[in-house]
């Protein structure tokens, strides 16, 4: 093990490191798909016409997304699987310990730190979209297609709840973004391209 | 005797927070309207979705309604210290009502104006009636949006 050795300038020198395609192309596609739509839906939802038939187009989207992740969750590729971006709280707080340190991860997959990131984005997208499809806010217009199904005082609950996971998520984005900038910046670490073409140095003795 | 009279005051002391002031009162008057508003709006929603079938008379019976209910001035049911922070759970007027009542005027306008456009359109057939459903529905989310608390 020599990733406590000074940066290494460039990976292909150091031995213990592999170039491998991690991400796969659907996951890659339901990320930036998945980024999208939640801009949209967001800034559509905040400042978009009174109207929202647009809003709701982009909050199905990300419900079949959602459903896409779900599953590539327990079918798909290892570094997509659920399975392996579960971490016990020692490899979590082990990895919280060294986080701060001016070095790359090379971490095989969602990191145990940025995993817990990962599944409460999710778990807020997943209240999100079942908040959105049964609010009822009282215009007769924009009114969530199941909300007939679960009674009034539950809609106007959903609604409130809406309203309420909307600015979680943003929070969660922020987070997102500014984690990756930390990487990037203070670990000197490139999280984007991998995301992009698939791409990443791992360090071998990683089981994967 | 002594024992009625105590009876009575315990039974008075249990019912006493249940019993309705007058701000109590003019919520319940408020939500009245909003419940009208909301009855007719339902109504003509289910038509205009094809819920029910469009029937001309009806709609213009429900749109006739919304043309009145929008006369109706209700301003002065909003008493001092009946907003939903003076009366949480009770109430989801929002304190901003109190701060801005040109902007609650300009937001009821827009509810009039609308309900005097589907007065005129509801009875001409069902596109009509949901272009004209559209623009009241969006006079009752810019107020909701701004003047009620989620």
């Amino acid at each position: 093990m020599t990733d406590r050795s000074p940066i290494s300038q460039d990976p292909e020198e150091d031995k213990t490191l592999e170039h491998v395609r991690l991400w796969d192309p659907a996951l890659r596609a339901f990320h930036w798909l998945l980024f999208l739509c939640v801009v949209a839906a967001w800034g559509l939802g905040e400042f978009g016409p009174d109207i929202m038939t647009l809003h709701f187009y982009f909050g199905y989207a990300i419900c079949a997304l959602l459903v896409f992740r779900l599953v590539w969750g327990l079918v798909g590729p290892k570094a997509a699987r659920f399975i392996h971006f579960i971490y016990g709280p020692k490899t979590t707080l082990g990895y919280a310990a060294k986080m701060f340190r001016r070095e790359p991860s090379y971490w095989r997959g969602h990191n145990p730190v940025g995993a817990l990131a990962a599944f409460a984005l999710l778990g807020l997208l997943i209240a999100q979209v079942a908040t959105g499809l049964t609010a009822d806010p009282d215009d007769f217009v924009n009114v969530g297609p199941l909300a007939s199904y679960v009674g009034y005082d539950n809609s106007v609950m959903a609604n409130r709840i809406h309203a309420i996971v909307a600015k979680l998520i943003l929070l969660m984005v922020v987070i997102h973004i500014a984690a990756i900038a930390f990487y990037k910046v203070w670990k000197r670490e490139n999280l984007i391209t991998p995301m992009i073409t698939g791409w990443k140095w791992v360090k071998k003795s990683d089981k994967a | 005797m002594r024992k009625l009279a105590l009876a009575t005051i315990a039974l008075s002391l249990l019912a006493a927070p249940s019993l309705a002031g007058p701000k109590e009162d003019a919520i319940a008057a408020r939500q009245g309207h909003y419940k009208l508003l909301g009855a007719n709006m339902g109504a003509l929603s289910a038509m205009a979705k094809g819920q029910i079938d469009y029937d001309a008379k009806t709609a213009q019976m429900h749109a006739d309604n919304l043309a009145t209910l929008s006369k109706n001035n209700i301003g002065f049911l909003f008493l001092e210290g009946t907003s939903s922070s003076d009366m949480p759970g009770v109430t989801r007027a929002s304190a901003k009502i109190w701060e801005d009542f040109p902007g609650v005027g300009a937001a009821g306008a827009k509810f009039a104006e609308a309900a005097m456009t589907i007065q005129a359109e509801a009875g001409k057939g069902a596109a009509e009636l949901g272009k004209a459903l559209g623009m009241v529905g969006m006079s009752c989310k810019g107020c909701h949006d701004s003047y009620r608390t989620k």
